[in-house]
């Protein structure tokens, strides 16, 4: 493990990512559809003299502005530092492979930034054209951003051939590029209706404009669906196998994809009906209710997305345990503790009887006391198993994932976890320290609940 | 974990190699800071400023600060988004000590977040509360406005813990030692045991002061067209004050941090040459623009002398980047060779990088350009009068 590992009790560290990465994304294709969505709709209202839209767009302008520049801005940030905080390592691999990619979308939220000030603060003050150029440029670049930064999330979930031949264009047009941009881009037009229908429903005054909203805002919605669908598509197909088996196997994504699909039904249905035919439903009720349906659809979908990529955090190069899938047969030979250089300072103020030197002697680790090899096992389960499992209590905690294990179960998996489970990384470390580990988690592990019968009471009513 | 050796704790050296020549990698770095520190010195130490001139200045004082509160929400949209340049190069560069110093404090440096979520609405709710030519805050927004001034100072404050505490190597194991649960960290530490922490902090907060001094003639001769003489002529006169109370304290704070607790080998690297030309010049920089500002006191400012101001502010902020750069790479030579990294060209992105970048200023540019024309020549024709446009 290249860097310290940061324990976030209960929750997990990379469980932060997933929280702001979904607050960021409920926000930030808002920011791309809704960018969109006054380009179109500030150049119908100009070309038709419509004062009364033209002040409600004013006045969603500032919302979006608010929202988007703000909250989606900022949180887009979090994210990046969350990363950098949680898995600095594939922070390291993505930064130093996408850097100028990275570099292309800063430029290109510098100019969203530009136009959206621009179209919002000299509202009035330039011609029609200029005002809808504005937003153009701001739908324009929205949208580039949006594709720049699928390349690297793409390449997260399936890196292609980029790991036998390198590159920045290899790594970005990855096999998810095309339906991830696809699929983004369509839940950016249906997200962004649902905004719109949201605040049209509480702050449009007529209900005549309204009406008008809901009609045109349905069409691209609905567009929006169909993109989503065709990119989902694509994003199936395009899957490596570990993540189709990962769909099929874990309960939690079947039970998640299932919840994914009848939403996604539910919202197409909404759409549909609502909008689309019966513009005069857009109460603020209706505008709520399914605002509140796309939040759960794309918050689903995006968990989905990131939990498929188990055992990797970046497909075939970072085990989502912090290390280079390249390091595991290393790591194996030399020692999980001895190739991070934070354990092996560890291990080496803590038990410098197990020191050969500088290097740690992992035969050594089985002649410690019993205490101090729990020790030990505690401090491997913390680098290498904590990203996934809580140490006590939380997600996915180990003390509750074991509970009733027999020790010689509990040795098998942490000896070769991908074989109980292909999502889990394969335990990067020698004998030694797998056995120490095992008796760590021996010493946390609750016994088999009782009271429970797998046949017919005795007499005696013993079981 | 005392006798940890902070060298060994120092990231592996990574597979992938820069992908450009360290040199092309720090002058982005430096020169994204550069870009990043003049709105960051505004919110930094001009909301401060604003809210001491809300409640103790005069007329054209509180003009002033009603001005750059207003202006706020588009110099925190901007100075963020050009903060993200200098990070993401601090990434690639320096990557090594970056995530395990930031890792250590990591609860506080999450927190930056947060409190920039909190400040930035706060400046928006500030802002409303100015809308219409109104220069006096009421209410509640007055404390808010004070909220939105500790909100940012603390988000410098933290800042300056992460950076000092990338250099700071030494206290790493300490650090680790009081906050790790099985040897993994809590992240609820700061880089409080550094000596060079508070000077570093309020010699930077200092020069904010001189940046902060600069908008004020910047925005009297460029942007208050509308103001009257008296507020622009007033804007130059109140800039000095300002300018040469952060000069001061610019001047203090350096000295403590240059001479009292800088490690020798930064010290070294910065008095010796060629460190020694910026070193000087980023000590006397400000000192020219303090006698610029003094012979533009009491006159109304024109454009040229807002712009050419301001420019010599950039420079400023410029050369104090490069000695910046010059002490961080000093100190942490002993730990870090970053010219020992495999180079592997990614050229294709790069030039296509450098193209966007120039071509996005142009747009940026020729946007502003035709906003501004446009409005005045409307203004213009609902007053009546041709348009200068």
């Amino acid at each position: 493990m290249h860097y310290p590992w940061w324990y976030v009790p209960h929750l997990t560290s990379p469980m932060l990512i997933a929280f702001i990465a979904v607050v960021h994304v409920l926000v930030s294709h808002y920011a791309v559809g809704g960018g969109l969505f006054l380009f179109v709709e500030t150049r119908h209202a100009h070309r038709t003299s419509n004062r009364e839209y033209l002040d409600y767009l004013h006045r969603h302008a500032r919302f979006f502005v608010l929202l988007t520049v703000v909250f989606g801005a900022i949180t887009g940030v979090g994210i990046w530092w969350t990363i950098g905080l949680a898995s600095p390592l594939a922070t390291e691999v993505l930064i130093h492979t996408f850097v100028f990619g990275w570099a292309m979308e800063y430029v290109f939220f510098v100019i969203e930034l530009a136009a959206a000030f621009l179209f919002l603060y000299f509202w009035g003050r330039v011609t029609p054209r200029t005002h809808v150029l504005f937003a153009g440029v701001y739908a324009f670049a929205a949208w580039v951003s949006l594709v720049l930064i699928t390349g690297i999330t793409g390449f997260m979930l399936n890196s292609g051939n980029w790991p036998e031949r390198g590159g920045f264009w290899n790594g970005f047009f990855n096999p998810q590029f095309a339906p991830q941009v696809l699929a983004r881009t369509g839940g950016s037009l249906l997200l962004a209706s649902m905004y719109v229908y949201f605040h049209a429903s509480i702050c449009s005054p007529s209900s005549a404009l309204r009406e008008i909203i809901g009609r045109r805002s349905a069409r691209p919605a609905l567009l929006g669906a169909v993109l989503i669908v065709a990119g989902g598509a694509g994003w199936f197909a395009n899957l490596p196998e570990s993540s189709v088996a990962a769909l099929m196997k874990a309960p939690a994504l079947n039970i998640f994809m299932a919840i994914l699909f009848a939403v996604t039904v539910a919202v197409f249905a909404m759409l549909y009906f609502g909008p689309y035919r019966n513009p005069a439903w857009l109460t603020p009720g209706f505008g709520v209710l399914f605002l509140m349906f796309g939040i759960v659809a794309v918050t689903v979908g995006e968990f989905v997305r990131e939990a498929v990529r188990k055992p990797y955090i970046v497909h075939n190069v970072v085990m989502s345990s912090n290390i280079l899938a390249s390091e595991i047969p290393g790591h194996r030979a030399a020692g999980f503790l001895e190739s991070g250089p934070w354990t092996r300072a560890l291990i080496a103020a803590k038990f410098p009887q197990v020191m050969d030197g500088t290097r740690i002697d992992e035969r050594r680790l089985l002649d410690l006391p019993p205490p101090q090899r729990i020790e030990a096992g505690e401090i491997l389960f913390m680098h290498h198993c904590n990203d996934c499992h809580a140490t006590d209590t939380g997600l996915s905690a180990i003390p509750h994932v074991t509970i009733g294990w027999a020790p010689e179960m509990i040795h098998d998996v942490v000896t070769s976890p991908e074989l109980f489970h292909h999502y889990m990384p394969p335990f990067a470390g020698t004998p030694e320290e797998s056995q120490v580990l095992a008796e760590w988690i021996e010493s946390v592990r609750p016994p088999f609940p009782a009271g429970m019968r797998f046949g017919p009471a005795s007499a005696e009513g013993g079981e | 974990m005392e006798t940890v050796n902070p060298q060994d704790l120092v990231a592996t050296l990574g597979s992938g190699g820069y992908p450009a020549a360290p040199w092309f990698l720090m002058l982005f770095k430096v020169l994204g800071f550069t870009l990043h520190a003049v709105p960051m010195n505004l919110w930094y130490a001009g909301v401060l400023l604003a809210m001491l001139l809300q409640a103790f200045g005069g007329e054209q004082a509180r003009r002033w600060s009603a001005r750059l509160l207003r202006q706020m929400p588009v110099i925190i949209a901007f100075g963020v988004n050009l903060g993200i340049v200098p990070l993401l190069f601090t990434q690639v560069t320096h990557y090594r000590v970056f995530y395990p110093a930031t890792i250590l404090i990591a609860w506080p440096w999450l927190s930056i977040i947060a409190l920039l979520i909190l400040a930035y609405y706060g400046a928006y709710w500030v802002a409303h509360g100015l809308r219409g030519g109104e220069t006096q805050l009421r209410g509640a927004r007055v404390l808010a406005g004070w909220l939105v001034a500790a909100l940012f100072i603390a988000i410098g404050f933290v800042f300056a813990n992460g950076f000092s505490l990338m250099t700071n190597l030494q206290d790493w194991p300490a650090i680790w030692q009081r906050t790790q649960v099985a040897g993994a960290v809590t992240g609820v530490a700061m880089n409080s045991g550094d000596p060079t922490l508070l000077p570093r902090f309020l010699m930077f907060f200092s020069l904010a002061f001189t940046t902060v001094a600069v908008h004020m003639v910047f925005d009297a001769g460029a942007l208050a067209r509308r103001e009257s003489e008296v507020y622009r002529q007033s804007a130059a006169r109140l800039a000095l004050p300002v300018h040469v109370a952060g000069l001061a304290g610019f001047a203090v704070f350096g000295s403590w941090y240059i001479f009292g607790v800088m490690p020798e080998t930064s010290r070294s690297a910065l008095l010796a040459f060629p460190g020694v030309i910026f070193a000087v010049s980023t000590a006397l920089a400000p000192g020219a623009v303090a006698v610029a500002l003094f012979t533009l006191r009491g006159r109304p400012v024109s454009f040229g002398a807002g712009v050419a101001v301001a420019a010599m502010q950039v420079l400023v902020l410029g050369l104090n980047a490069i000695s910046r750069q010059i002490a961080q790479s000093a100190e942490l030579a002993p730990h870090l060779d970053i010219t020992a990294e495999p180079v592997r060209w990614q050229w294709s992105p790069m030039v296509l990088f450098l193209v966007l970048f120039v071509a996005g200023l142009g747009v940026i540019a020729w946007l502003v350009r035709r906003a501004v024309l446009e409005s005045r020549a409307m203004e213009s024709q609902s007053n009546g009068s041709p348009g200068r446009g």
